[in-house]
């Protein structure tokens, strides 16, 4: 068996022009879909922490009674819990008058976990304990507002109005917090008794769902914890549309590059056919040249795989670091909101499937020509060429 | 021993049947020379490629060494060959990714023989003693047809099958080759068939035979005159 597999790698080695071209070809094949499927997992990466850090959090708690505090959602796992009131009322600034929604948030952990602070299109964000309070732009318009102005809030229930100063003016490019939401620093609006939300971010790689569980156990009537999925199912099922698509292009690359690599090593095989020829001369049996020729392409595909294995790997980490700024391309979609750089990840599958595809197509493709070999009578070789 | 009995082959092609053998018998008696002489496309190729089970005869029967090849299965077949015969063709006939060292050893290997010494007594003796690590690219038509005797008779073969192997090569290398093989195979035992269009050459075999369109049209046994 050793003798064969020297063989193989002597004809390898001293035909280094075409086992260099059919080398390449697997290395850029394999390089390149390690790089595209972990640039989808990339791009949803990205969208899941453009849709969770703008404000929401990878979990939503609900209702949360005051006496429970963030301390005790802070489990192995989870980032930080952001606690928020939200409170209905009306804001008045000169003879204008809107309703809105607005919540009060803890500005220090706010900037910390979510993105809001940078969309900031006027002013600046909130400052802890600051009578402060921030519009989105279609508020601000209604209301005549610029940053600095002083504008009061009521619930419109006999209390007393709150005047709060506005300190910027934000625009997210998403209805839900464009429309009819404000923000203010916690403890200016006075409340009584108020449950509160929780946006719960996670450590990367976190089991959103594990978590949402183990909170769901230990819930009172009316607090409910969602994840990123239940809120936002259109993320949900556009994530998945991802990975189909991206599947089906990594299938049809492959079935293309797979047939150019199958067409390869068959001409890499008729090739040497005068050498095949020359040894059944010498009496080697079919087994032996169907060795001979498998040992031929596993040596080369073993090679080539683990060489794209490496390249698609380095490219891969180079833009892990780095990132590819797509931000002009996806400046209007609400899931790239925050940011439009994509940073490709690797994953166990997107580093075994193209090298085993790679070796798992050139077998089949093997065959034919081995069949030719061994079917073909050495006379018949001998005088073909 | 090679007897070949009522032997007759034709190829199909789109110019329609061709006969190339026709009722063609002959033996070569152990250790013996054969030559056979004859134009081109008279059927010598395919008659050594028959008797060497290369290909298939159409009809008749061909005893190799005791053995009926037809008999064989083509694992048999390879063993036999691999064993008992050795070939060297007009051209093509060395492994152009193997060193000369590595192409005479190669029939070695494959019958598990000691390759070192072999190798380098066989290279002595073909005049290229320093030859073995050089590729077959480097070697001149002479030497790459010594390296191929070497390689034919290194596993030291029953019966050398050898198709016009001067060929290619200017009449003194021929004729140079061929003496080294007649004699070399004399000390070695082993039986050769030739082909050949060289009159020179058949003068140095024990019999000849002439083939015209498939056909032997003459025979002589060299050694009775």
């Amino acid at each position: 068996m050793f003798f064969w597999i020297k063989t193989a790698s002597h004809f390898l080695l001293r035909s280094w022009r075409s086992t260099g071209l059919i080398t390449v070809m697997v290395v850029s094949a394999v390089s390149s879909l390690i790089f595209l499927s972990s640039l989808a997992m990339g791009v949803n990466d990205t969208m899941i922490k453009n849709a969770v850090s703008l404000f929401s959090g990878h979990i939503s708690g609900i209702n949360i009674p005051e006496n429970i505090t963030e301390k005790e959602f802070l489990t192995h796992g989870v980032a930080g819990v952001l606690k928020r009131i939200y409170t209905p009322g009306f804001l008045y600034h000169g003879d204008s008058m809107e309703m809105v929604r607005l919540i009060s948030v803890n500005p220090d952990k706010e900037i910390q976990f979510t993105a809001m602070a940078k969309k900031i299109i006027k002013g600046r964000y909130l400052e802890a304990h600051k009578n402060e309070i921030i519009l989105s732009q279609t508020t601000a318009e209604r209301l005549n507002s610029q940053p600095g102005d002083h504008i009061r809030f009521s619930t419109g229930k006999n209390s007393a109005d709150v005047e709060l100063i506005v300190a910027g003016i934000y625009k997210t490019g998403i209805d839900q917090f464009d429309r009819g939401v404000s923000f203010c620093t916690m403890g200016v609006i006075p409340v009584r008794s108020m449950p509160w939300q929780a946006a719960i971010f996670l450590d990367n790689g976190v089991n959103k769902d594990l978590i949402a569980a183990n909170y769901r156990q230990r819930k009172t009537e009316g607090m409910d914890f969602k994840t990123w999925s239940d809120l936002m199912p259109d993320l949900e099922q556009l994530i998945s549309l991802n990975y189909l698509s991206m599947g089906i292009v990594i299938i049809m690359v492959f079935m293309v590059v797979s047939f150019g690599i199958a067409c390869a090593f068959s001409i890499f095989i008729l090739r040497d056919i005068r050498e095949y020829g020359i040894m059944k001369v010498m009496g080697i049996t079919p087994m032996e040249t169907a060795f001979l020729i498998f040992s031929e392409v596993i040596i080369i595909n073993l090679l080539a795989s683990s060489m794209g294995v490496m390249m698609g790997t380095a490219a891969v980490l180079l833009f892990q670091n780095i990132g590819i700024n797509l931000s002009a391309y996806t400046s209007h979609n609400q899931y790239f909101i925050v940011s439009g750089v994509i940073f490709p990840r690797l994953t166990p599958f997107s580093i075994w499937l193209p090298p085993a595809s790679a070796l798992l197509f050139s077998i089949p493709a093997a065959l034919w020509p081995t069949l030719f070999v061994i079917k073909k009578s050495p006379a018949d070789i001998l005088r073909s060429i | 021993m090679i007897k070949v009995t009522r032997l007759s082959k034709s190829y199909h092609s789109g110019r329609g049947e061709r006969q190339v053998l026709c009722n063609v018998s002959l033996y070569v008696a152990p250790g013996g020379t054969l030559a056979v002489m004859g134009k081109s496309g008279s059927g010598k190729t395919t008659l050594l490629n028959c008797i060497g089970g290369l290909e298939q005869p159409d009809i008749g029967r061909i005893n190799c060494l005791g053995v009926d090849l037809h008999t064989l299965s083509r694992r048999e077949l390879s063993s036999f060959q691999r064993k008992k015969m050795g070939f060297i063709f007009q051209s093509a006939n060395l492994l152009s990714y193997l060193t000369v060292f590595e192409n005479i050893a190669f029939p070695l290997v494959l019958n598990h023989l000691e390759k070192e010494k072999r190798v380098a007594e066989l290279l002595e003796k073909v005049g290229l003693p320093g030859a073995g690590s050089a590729m077959p690219h480097e070697l001149s038509g002479g030497e790459t047809q010594r390296i191929a005797f070497a390689r034919a008779i290194a596993h030291r073969p029953e019966m050398l099958l050898a198709d016009e192997p001067t060929a290619n090569l200017d009449t003194e290398t021929g004729q140079t080759l061929v003496e080294w093989m007649f004699t070399m195979c004399k000390e070695e035992g082993c039986a050769i068939i030739l082909s050949t269009h060289d009159f020179d050459l058949m003068t140095l075999s024990d019999k000849t035979i002439t083939l015209l369109d498939g056909k032997i049209i003459h025979e002589n046994d060299n050694k009775k005159n």
